[in-house]
């Protein structure tokens, strides 16, 4: 099944880190020249190709806590669920909620839990994908990863997702993607959450969607309200297209 | 808190390397760090020296961290410059946001040195 435990054919890596000094016989200086994360990043590119195998579309989505994700996941459970198989890793760093609020709306839900660390790392979503294959007896058509709460560390994490979505709500305000470049940068969907309160705060969303585009002008954005409902036909359209495509590319592969 | 993990991370993978190039030790190692990486240096360094106790071959290894600088060149007037803060900048010659990073996302293990 997998290349990283026991399902699959274990295979360390390949890569072997090359000599260039070789001044005396003791000592011996080695090249590694790799990164910090090549560890994660090695688990991660797994997981990615466990996903692939199985025509899964995998969707990691990093926010502060309390933009949303978790009330954008139930709604989009509910809307969804009798078309698409979903699952959901629900990365928190103490309790099992999230993963009860999903569950309660008709998907098959697994909490992570990583014991006080601020973000989630490939080897836990490995462990728990494994979880959600025995829960659900089969694959989910889209895999959601709602990383812990927290818009620094999680994005130098890959955790093997398709798809990154930041998230920002109303209530945030205006300031994040200058202040947090690095979640803008590294994702794919740009989405504020809680349009309903725009009456209520100083939040210029053509001023936000610029700034965050400046930083990546690759990012796709939605703005939409859990609350009132506007704006998640498209994301859900998103979704359904991109369930799409991955299918396609597995029947292709 | 993610020093630790990226602490651990790197023992792991100094460890395994220790063990395919069949060393007795590993006396340093060096790696980059980029202002704009997100590590805390400090918390760094102290998890490396707590952790390292666990493996023998490492439980001396020196942790040489090189911090390199957030340096950007502004795309639209050609200026490179150099900032402390990990905020997005604008460019102090003509004020464009319209920017390339030069350096500062360093996360890298450049080399150790082993003895066998
Ligand atoms: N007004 C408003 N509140 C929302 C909306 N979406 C979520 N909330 C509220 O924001 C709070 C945090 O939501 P949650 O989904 O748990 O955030 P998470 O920490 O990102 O998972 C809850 O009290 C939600 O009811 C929305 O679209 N509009
Ligand atoms: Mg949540
Ligand atoms: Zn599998
Ligand atoms: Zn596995
Ligand atoms: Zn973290
Ligand atoms: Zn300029």
């Amino acid at each position: 099944m997998c290349d990283v435990c026991g399902c699959g054919q274990h295979d360390h890596s390949h890569e072997h880190d090359h000599f260039v000094v070789s001044d005396d016989t003791t000592k011996r200086n080695v090249e590694i020249k790799k990164s910090l994360l090549s560890e994660n990043e090695r688990v991660a590119q797994s997981n990615r190709e466990h996903f692939d195998r199985h025509g899964i579309l995998a969707i990691n989505l990093i926010s502060s806590p309390g933009s949303g994700k978790t009330t954008l996941l139930e709604k989009t459970v509910e809307a969804l669920k009798d078309e698409l198989k979903i699952g959901v890793l629900e990365g928190d760093i103490e309790t099992e909620r999230d993963a009860e609020r999903v569950r309660a709306k008709g998907a098959a839900a697994v909490q992570l839990t990583t014991g006080g660390a601020c973000h989630l790392e490939a080897p836990l979503v490995h462990k728990g994908f494994h979880a959600l294959e025995k829960q659900m007896e089969g694959y989910p058509d889209i895999l959601f990863i709602e990383n812990v709460g927290n818009l620094v560390c999680p994005s130098s994490f890959y955790l093997g997702e398709h798809i990154r979505v930041v998230l920002i709500s109303v209530p945030e305000g205006e300031d994040k993607p200058a202040k947090y470049p690095k979640a803008f940068k590294t994702s794919d969907v740009f989405i504020i959450t809680k349009s309903d309160l725009l009456p209520y705060f100083d939040f210029d969303v053509e001023k936000v969607k610029k700034e965050a585009l400046s930083l990546n002008p690759n990012l796709k954005i939605f703005v939409l309200s859990a609350k009132t409902g506007e704006g998640l036909e498209d994301w859900f359209n998103f979704l359904r297209e991109k369930v799409q495509e991955k299918k396609a590319a597995k029947v292709e592969g | 808190m993610h020093e630790t993990s990226i602490a651990m991370g790197l023992l792991d993978s100094l460890n395994q390397m220790a063990e395919r190039e069949k060393a007795k030790k590993v006396l340093k190692v060096r790696v980059k760090i980029g202002k704009l990486s997100g590590i805390v240096v400090d918390s760094f360094v102290f998890a490396f020296n707590a952790l390292k106790e666990q493996f023998p071959k490492l439980s001396k290894t020196e942790l040489i961290v090189e911090e390199t600088p957030i340096l950007y060149r502004c795309n639209e007037c050609g200026k490179e410059f150099e900032v402390e803060t990990v905020f997005f900048p604008e460019c102090p010659q003509c004020g464009s946001i319209n920017l390339k990073l030069l350096s500062g996302e360093e996360l890298e293990v450049v080399d150790a040195e082993i003895e066998v």
